[in-house]
């Protein structure tokens, strides 16, 4: 597993009887822009948060650039960012935006000077430099996702995880957050990523893996992916041609491999019929 | 197709609410830990059993004593404790109370009847309300046993009673809640009530000059103050029963006509705020903080202690923040000089006394605040964690030791202890007079045992047993069940041991001993608090899914 950015090895976690995630194993190399997808409860959050520290897998092994996460928590904790957590934004409410980025920066090792120098060049460039004095209780979802983010990358980590972070952000938003992570991807960085938004995991991630009921049903770049549910569709029956594409001779969408992998599609007629 | 035909009645969505909380209990059980806090919650609630009866038997064998010897007018007496206990213990309490939010409601099609009505009625499911009627309905019932004929006036004078209370008491939680929840506000009222302390000083050579021979005991103070007391509901509902005792039905009709317009004018007060609330009113500091200046585009560094860790400075400061942007928790910290100005205030029942509670033993007011002002720190020291919300992911995500942020926050509580006895020792020489120097010393040293046990403690149930507080609503700063419990236990205990040891101490004048004696037990128990802290990295890792569970959890 020594070349991975991320690398988990049997990843299982079980909450009682229900296995959430079941005999993972990832491969993320450096400088991947790696998409985690899956359907809702799949078991994309609880692999998150394993793969963060904030929650202890039952069995498995998780390496993060070549360093055991068990036994190198803090070593490895210093290399990633992981501002948006599946269990909400890990914010302080009652702190203003460059305190609560001054507070990240220290928390992550950075002395006082470097903490506020960076924490007001995030907030420029997160266009959150205009109100100072207001508290992060009363930003919007969408100020606070910017938030979240700033904070992730203040100490500059090699590997970012990000969950969601396009969730209601607006279309200016989302585009200085795309130029910040391309930005990072350039610089050698690795950045994983779950969203539902498959558009936008599409024109972003170069490398793609599917969880669905807690097993990793695909993994890869998109390319492969792509020629993996082509040629299932070539051998498959005549009904499942209801997945192929729109246009003969186009290529699939990451939304048509995702239905085709996981399935998905279901009849809406006649259900909740007393919806005006 | 099914249409919304009928608006949903009040009635109905009060049993909604009901079932929701009903459900939301159940629901609770499904864990360890929320079975323990049903557990605490039987243990608390025995024991507020306990004095709701006592009080219920005291409240009915005094009402049953003073009417059956025809001093009707004498339950004022009786009703009087019960008004300043069902106003008072709400916030001098705060760790038994608890706010009921309902903001959430208001996405849903309520009438403003429906919402003020829900606030009302499960605002008031708290301690005092179910003590102080348990205790009005025993007035009732010596007021029936001593004279039936009374009954019918006693009852609707006591529920007139207790519906002002129940409204008074959500009025000023709601006022106050407004007061504390800005800055500029919170600021007007800190002044205030500097002044009323510091004007103390004025009064409190006025009433030691004219103190002794105005009022050296209980009747004469009673005698003073009854024409006074007749005027304010306790007195108007005991005034109202005396007239009908002695045949005056239509005064006792027109007196607890005044007792109804009481009820009126401070449901007007509490409208303003209902209706604030409806509306959506946001109490957030934004407003006040956007209009001062604050300079784009410069961020101040952050604090920095000489030997100290960036991490824990840094968490150090957003204590500190937090604390000072909370009108709640400022509020409370001050609560034990308020303390202090009530006992001022309560008339001594010892001859022997100057006119006032503690009169005789003046130099006791500094440690009992200083064990008041460690009692108030339970919320903060034993739910270390509990205001952070989401952002307690932040120390298992950062490169940071647990044991570091919890020793950031024990350095913060503790500083806050220690201004606390400084405001303790400022409000009691002001109020009383300025302690003795080994009252001061061994209170002192009381405290730094008292500290490290508590948040050796604190930190252990921190842990264990967390819960979501909201540092800006008043209220809501309430610990779980079964760290109520357990604090209230530890508390017994260790302020129990120092007051024994203090009074020894006293009554054999040598208050240097119980010095000598805290700064022992002060050792042993820094010791433990400092091997219980080493070891804490490990029981933090154990528990961090349902520390993170129960503080990332919608409210």
């Amino acid at each position: 597993m020594n070349s991975a950015a991320i690398a988990t090895q049997g990843l299982t976690r079980r909450f009682g009887a229900l296995t959430a995630v079941d005999d993972v194993n990832l491969r993320v190399a450096p400088g991947q822009f790696f998409g985690f997808l899956g359907p809702n409860g799949a078991g994309k959050s609880t692999t998150i948060k394993m793969l963060i520290g904030l929650l202890a897998p039952t069995a498995g092994r998780i390496e993060i650039l070549g360093l055991d996460l068990a036994a190198n928590s803090l070593e490895v904790k210093r290399q990633i960012g992981a501002g948006e957590v599946p269990e909400g934004m890990a914010l302080f409410g009652r702190l203003t935006g460059a305190e609560y980025l001054n507070f990240a920066g220290r928390m992550y090792g950075l002395d006082r000077e470097t903490a506020a120098n960076r924490a007001a060049e995030l907030l420029d460039f997160m266009q959150l430099a205009d109100q100072p004095k207001k508290l992060v209780t009363d930003y919007s979802h969408g100020m606070q996702k910017k938030l979240a983010l700033a904070a992730a990358v203040i100490h500059g980590p090699k590997i970012l995880f990000l969950d969601e972070p396009f969730e209601g952000v607006d279309a200016i938003a989302s585009g200085t957050l795309k130029v910040m992570l391309q930005s990072m991807i350039a610089r050698g960085a690795t950045i994983f990523l779950t969203s539902h938004v498959l558009e936008i995991v599409e024109r972003l991630c170069s490398h793609l893996a599917i969880i669905h009921r807690g097993r990793l049903v695909a993994q890869g770049s998109l390319e492969e992916l792509r020629a993996g549910v082509e040629a299932q569709a070539a051998a498959a029956l005549p009904e499942d041609c209801a997945h192929a594409p729109a246009v003969p001779g186009e290529k699939l969408t990451l939304e048509e491999i995702f239905l085709r992998i996981v399935g998905g599609s279901r009849p809406v007629d006649q259900e909740l019929s007393w919806l005006s | 197709m099914a249409e919304l035909t009928v608006a949903p009645g009040v009635r109905e969505q009060l049993a909604a609410v009901a079932r929701v909380r009903w459900q939301l209990f159940v629901n609770s059980l499904r864990t360890l830990r929320g079975r323990m806090e049903l557990v605490s919650h039987i243990f608390i609630t025995l024991g507020f059993a306990a004095g709701g009866i006592g009080g219920l038997a005291a409240s009915c064998g005094a009402a049953y004593y003073v009417v059956s010897r025809g001093k009707a007018e004498w339950l004022a007496i009786i009703l009087w404790p019960i008004f300043f206990f069902w106003q008072l213990f709400p916030v001098v309490a705060t760790a038994f109370t608890e706010n009921f939010d309902t903001s959430n409601l208001l996405r849903f099609p309520l009438s403003y009847s429906s919402f003020a009505l829900i606030r009302i009625v499960y605002g008031s499911l708290e301690p005092a309300t179910m003590l102080s009627s348990l205790w009005l309905l025993g007035v009732a019932s010596g007021v029936a046993m001593a004279s039936p004929p009374l009954f019918p006036w006693a009852a609707i004078a006591l529920l007139l009673v207790a519906a002002v209370n129940i409204l008074l008491a959500r009025m000023i939680f709601s006022w106050v809640e407004r007061w504390l929840a800005q800055r500029r506000t919170r600021e007007i009222l800190g002044v205030f009530f500097l002044l009323f302390i510091i004007s103390f000083q004025l009064i409190g050579p006025l009433m030691s000059r004219y103190g002794r021979s105005a009022h050296p005991d209980l009747r004469q103070f009673a005698d003073r103050v009854l024409p006074i007391q007749r005027l304010l509901p306790p007195g108007t509902a005991a005034s109202a029963i005396a007239s009908a005792a002695d045949g005056d039905y239509a005064i006792a009709a027109g007196t607890l006509g005044i007792l109804g317009i009481y009820g009126a004018a401070i449901f007007w007060f509490l409208d303003l705020r209902l209706r604030a609330q409806f509306h959506g009113e946001n109490l957030s500091e934004a407003p006040a903080l956007a209009e001062s200046s604050g300079q784009r585009g410069i961020v101040r560094a952050g604090w920095s202690f000489p030997g100290i860790p960036g991490s824990v400075a840094a968490i150090f400061e957003k204590e500190m923040r937090y604390l000072s942007r909370s009108g709640p928790m400022l509020f409370t910290l001050i609560m034990p000089v308020f303390i202090l100005f009530i006992f001022r205030l309560t008339p001594s029942t010892s001859h022997r006394g100057s006119g006032s509670f503690l009169g005789g033993s003046s130099d006791m007011a500094f440690p009992i605040g200083a064990a008041y002002a460690l009692l108030i720190l339970t919320n903060m020291v034993y739910n270390n964690f509990g205001s952070e919300g989401a952002g307690v992911q932040m120390y298992f995500t950062a490169p940071v030791l647990i044991r570091s942020a919890i020793l950031a926050k024990n350095l913060a509580h503790s500083t806050i202890l220690a201004l606390e006895m400084v405001l303790v020792w400022i409000g009691a020489s002001l109020i009383y007079k300025p302690p003795a120097l080994g009252t001061t010393l061994a209170t002192l040293s009381g405290i730094l045992f008292a500290l490290p046990v508590n948040l050796t403690v604190g930190n252990l149930l921190s842990i264990s047993s967390p819960k979501k507080i909201d540092y800006g609503t008043f209220g809501r700063q309430r610990a779980s069940n079964t760290t109520v419990f357990a604090s209230f236990g530890v508390q017994i205990v260790v302020v129990g041991l120092a007051a024994v040891t203090l009074m020894a101490g006293r009554s054999f004048d040598r208050v240097w001993l119980a010095t000598i004696v805290f700064l022992v037990f002060a050792a042993v128990a820094w010791v433990v608090y400092s091997v219980v802290l080493k070891s804490i990295e490990h029981m933090a890792f154990g528990h961090r899914e349902e520390l993170i569970a129960e503080l990332t959890r919608a409210s």
